[in-house]
């Protein structure tokens, strides 16, 4: 009887089976159109540079369903397959991001409550989110998701914003419309070595705060599951007191899954070098640069190295060389080797054997392949380049098993391009992102415009309204711009320092070239003037940028200019 | 130059750089004017320094060929300058942000690239204590540096051996800031003392707490619940353990006293009073149950705590046999400590030996490392300072510095620019208010890295 009831069973299952593939052979109708018409693609000879410092190679790739299911030169290509022709294109594995907030957007601020003790924020109030996830807060259809696809990458650890501890990273693919996207969730803690939300408003207010408390956090949480194990094994015991902070701690102190801790130079990578020493979590360390001198101490420990993709501004460039005294030539040949340095943090981390990988966080989609060209040219090898960007990346997230290379049986992340990655003028024509393929117009050369000024027939004059993120989270104002002549004039205003208002003031130096806006302007809070520097490329009504405030860093400023009859 | 060229040879080394210990370096140092500070003056004298440690001190001493000689006739040399209060090397100097915060370590945030190491050097400075600022009744874990400039590695400098202090601050900062600014406790100085008060009593049921759970650990078969952990209050119950000196900004007599008489309550005696600009009043008591006083030669008025002040404090308080310390508190000043002295000796008519003790053996003895350094004698660590002229002569200006036996600052060898670190980006780098702030407004939380972060948040 057992038997028989199987067989049904069985047959069942066979049943649909067949009812299951006649319907993947032949398609249900689709009023809305938004089915792809085939899953299964042929990338037809096209040279394929399968994993990094490979020789490229004449073949065809067969995709199904997201999965490269053959590479050879003489596969069969089914019936239902889309061909795509490869003739002249070169095929990579697209890029992998280990770490961005690209389509993330900021958890909202809690409302402090009105006997809001500083010292003693809850933890929420004071950035110690670690149960947070972060595809709470992603939106796969955000542009900048859609800008970095178009750049190759196809895969990305998504990182939640906030404050010392954001919450929990994700695996996103960068792929269709109709999928969730998502290969893994709760995949790293995210952490930083600084809190937002006030600095000194709230505890913990410094980096002093923030490393004791994260300390306090970790060993707390190593105490509560303690607890909980007692409480389910013995009697007698009192009721653990449930604490979501600690519980969301408990796969990071079970080394289930690392720390990583978001730093910007050396001495932030060596505080968080110091937590994990001190507190045996598995750690990665996220935007590294100035971290020359670290090499050594991260290759002896085995630290998981992610570099930033971000580059100092040139600023030696910009110095009038003529005017300058002997000894303010020796200055400017310092800030030359500076800059020299920090393009070649890369190569000199390939030089030394240590693997890494890259992250977008801090840097606009438009300066990815320029800044990346600067690090090739500065010494790091095109292979260790796409090392970082691919193989390096996938293992540091642990899915080399099905991304990192262009293989039979790994995911179908490819991106083919019009010539060798790094040469100059390659250009992308299609991104293939989980088996869906996207295509990019190539644009032929153009000839180079003779004016200085490429700013076509766009004007600047009207009101720009703008808004700022900074660590601290956003600000916004006006930008009034007038034509002056040959030049512009305008004013900007932004949040008052005071905190009451907005105040004024000039803008100065406006530069506008090619596209790109630049101007400077004082905010003077404390009896003291601070430039902000603020550049950015503007297309059409639309401006992105950032502001730059002396050593503070870089942050993200957009502007929209409102519709010009409305300003007369 | 020399020292960006070893910055850079370490760098290539770093496996070795890492595991070794901190560098030190053999000299010999010939026919020098040497001020011992313990011993008296001894002239025409040389010092044999081998791997960090002075060896020798006398007449014709000889060295190996390998090791340096320096002929230092006609010069002063004297003890490494030590600062009891200094926030150079720091990223971070104020979490003002709770009454207590005695779980935060300035070792942390140690910037061991910053040029004010460099400039302390060149003023003969061989050991800050770098410091928590004064925002907080109980501030953070200080940590006591050596300048061993050329590494970029904050560990390098820590001087290993020293005990652990933090810092306290008593008057306007802490009810400024927490009273005033956040409307919590402590709102007056009578607040502060209760906020110290609790903060012991807490932590003394803290140690408790703990202590029946590691004893009911011990017992077979037993599953204890492990209480809460608390660096804070674990801290505060190591202070009450006499492991951690205190050094306490302080100005007023009353509160000093008050504070004093607090620590006896609780039966700790390991206590440096800061600043402690009306210590004169209380001087015979801060001989008796403190660790004495670390004062400014002749800073004040910067605030009405502040009035009642006077150049004889460091006189008077070293003639009632308070140990004596004159810090700088400051960038600036610790580039010229021996001129600040210089002043406590124009005014209190102190002798030499007094004097340069107020920079030298007394803040040792203020930091628990007076067995190790603070004066020239055998066996001491060579942390060591060449004059040109006595250095408390108004020409004096050192020559060459020297900590651990290792020469980190030689006046006539050393490069134009010694800094370690350069922005790629800023031809002239900005200037960091946060020093000036801490200069004008002295020890005041408000400090430049966060109102450069929130410039552009002001929504709450």
């Amino acid at each position: 009887m057992i038997f028989q009831s199987q067989t049904i069973k069985n047959l069942g299952l066979m049943l649909l089976g067949i009812f299951l593939s006649v319907s993947g052979l032949h398609s249900q109708s689709d009023p809305t159109a938004q089915k792809r018409v085939s899953g299964t693609y042929v990338i037809q000879n096209v040279n394929l540079v399968a994993s990094p410092g490979s020789n490229a190679t004449q073949t065809s790739i067969l995709i199904k369903d997201g999965l490269i299911q053959e590479v050879g030169r003489n596969l069969r290509v089914p019936a239902e397959a889309q061909i795509i022709a490869g003739d002249s294109l070169y095929a990579y594995h697209a890029f992998i991001d280990v770490f961005t907030t690209a389509g993330v957007s900021r958890p909202a601020d809690l409302e402090r409550p009105s006997d809001f003790n500083p010292s003693k924020p809850s933890d929420e109030i004071a950035g110690i989110t670690p149960w947070r996830q972060v595809l709470d807060y992603y939106d796969a259809k955000n542009n900048s998701v859609t800008e970095w696809r178009k750049l190759g990458f196809t895969i990305a650890q998504v990182a939640p914003e906030g404050g010392m501890i954001p919450g929990k990273t994700a695996l996103v693919t960068y792929g269709g419309p109709n999928s969730s996207n998502v290969i893994g969730r709760q995949n790293a803690l995210h952490a930083k070595l600084r809190n937002s939300g006030g600095g000194r408003s709230l505890y913990p207010g410094t980096t002093l705060g923030v490393m004791a408390k994260f300390r306090d956090v970790y060993k707390n949480a190593e105490l509560s599951a303690k607890h909980d194990r007692t409480f389910a094994s013995a009697a007698g015991i009192n009721r653990p007191e449930r604490n979501k902070t600690y519980e969301a701690l408990y796969p990071v102190i079970d080394k289930q899954i690392p720390v990583l801790f978001e730093v910007t130079n050396d001495l932030d990578a060596r505080r968080a070098m110091m937590l994990q020493k001190e507190l045996g979590f598995s750690l990665g360390l996220i935007g590294l640069q100035e971290s020359d001198n670290l090499i050594a101490d991260i290759k002896r420990t085995n630290t998981m190295a992610v570099l930033s993709l971000k580059l100092p501004e040139n600023g030696a460039s910009k110095a009038k060389k003529d005017a300058l005294t002997d000894e303010g030539g020796e200055k400017l040949k310092r800030v030359e080797e500076a800059y020299q340095k920090a393009l070649g943090q890369a190569a000199s981390f390939e030089k030394e054997g240590v693997p890494f990988a890259f992250t977008s966080a801090g840097i606009r989609p438009s300066d990815f392949n320029k800044n990346l060209d600067l690090m090739v040219k500065a010494g790091l090898s095109e292979k260790a380049a796409l090392a970082a960007l691919t193989t390096n990346a996938a293992s540091m997230l642990g899915i080399s098993r099905f991304a990192g290379t262009v293989e039979k049986g790994k995911l179908a992340n490819i991106m083919l391009t019009t010539g060798p990655l790094f040469a100059e003028n390659t250009q992308i024509k299609h991104v293939i992102a989980d088996g869906y393929v996207f295509n990019y117009e190539v644009k032929t050369a153009k000839k180079e415009s003779n004016g200085n000024n490429s700013n076509g027939s766009a004007d600047l004059s009207g009101s720009w309204e703008y808004i700022s993120e900074t660590p601290a989270g956003s600000g916004s104002g006006v930008m009034e711009i007038k034509r002056d002549g040959s030049s512009y004039a305008g004013t900007i205003t932004y949040d008052s320092p005071t905190g009451a208002g907005k105040d004024t003031a000039d803008m100065r130096n406006i530069s506008w070239n090619n596209n790109e806006l630049k101007f400077t302007f004082s905010v003077s809070a404390g009896g003291m003037n601070l430039d902000v520097n603020v550049s950015g490329l503007v297309d059409g009504s639309n401006y992105s940028g950032n502001l730059s405030i002396a050593d503070f860093g870089s942050f993200p400023l957009t502007a929209t200019k409102k519709p010009n009859q409305l300003n007369q | 130059m020399k020292k960006i060229l070893q910055a850079f040879l370490i760098s290539l080394l770093p496996m070795s750089w890492s595991v070794a210990q901190t560098p030190t370096g053999s000299v010999l140092i010939k026919n020098a004017h040497v001020l011992t500070v313990t011993n008296g003056d001894l002239e025409g004298t040389d010092v044999l320094v081998e791997n960090g440690i002075i060896r020798r001190i006398g007449k014709n001493l000889s060295a190996p060929a390998s090791v340096e000689v320096i002929e230092a006739n006609g010069m002063y040399l004297m003890p490494g300058i030590i600062d009891a209060h200094s926030h150079v090397a720091l990223d971070a100097v104020n979490e003002a942000t709770a009454p207590i915060t005695s779980e935060v370590k300035m070792a942390d945030v140690v910037n061991p690239y910053d040029i004010g190491l460099y400039r302390a050097l060149a003023g003969g400075v061989t050991i800050s204590h770098a410091m928590h600022g004064s925002a907080n009744a109980i501030g953070g874990q200080n940590i006591t540096l050596k300048h061993r400039y050329g590494s970029g590695n904050p560990e390098d400098l820590f001087m290993k051996e020293a005990p652990r202090t933090i810092k306290f601050a008593l008057g306007e900062n802490p009810t400024r800031v927490h009273g005033r600014g956040n409307g919590i406790q402590p709102r007056t100085r009578m607040g502060v003392d209760a906020v110290i008060r609790n903060g012991f009593n807490e932590a003394i049921q803290y140690k408790k707490a703990w202590e029946a759970y590691n004893n009911a650990l011990k017992v077979r078969g037993a599953t204890p619940v492990p209480p809460k952990y608390d660096e804070r209050l674990e801290t505060l119950a190591d202070i009450l353990d006499g492991k951690i000196i205190i050094h306490c900004h302080s100005y007023r007599a009353d509160e000093i006293y008050g504070l004093i008489n607090t620590c006896r309550e609780f039966g700790i005696t390991n206590i440096v009073f800061s600043h402690v600009n009306e210590g004169f009043k209380v001087a015979p008591e801060l001989a008796e149950y403190t660790m004495g006083a670390s004062v400014f030669a002749d800073w004040w008025a910067y605030k009405f705590e502040v009035y009642y002040s006077t150049a004889y404090n460091a006189a008077i308080l070293t003639r009632n046999n308070v140990i004596t310390s004159i810090n700088s508190d400051s960038g600036e000043l610790i580039r010229h400590l021996y001129h600040e002295a210089g002043k406590a000796q124009r005014y209190g008519e102190l002798n030499d030996q007094e004097t340069l003790a107020l920079i030298t053996i007394n803040p040792a003895k203020q930091l628990g490392i007076a067995d190790k350094v603070g004066s020239i004698e055998v066996g001491k660590q060579a942390d060591l300072v060449l004059f040109n002229e006595h250095p408390l002569s108004i020409y004096a200006i050192p020559q060459m510095t020297f900590v651990d036996g290792v020469k980190y600052f030689d006046i006539n060898a050393d490069d134009n620019d010694m800094r370690l670190r350069v922005s790629a980006s800023e031809v002239v780098e900005p200037i960091f208010l946060k020093e000036h702030e801490h200069r004008c407004m002295h020890g005041v939380d408000f400090f430049f890295t966060n109102f450069g972060r929130s410039l552009f948040n002001h929504s709450h």
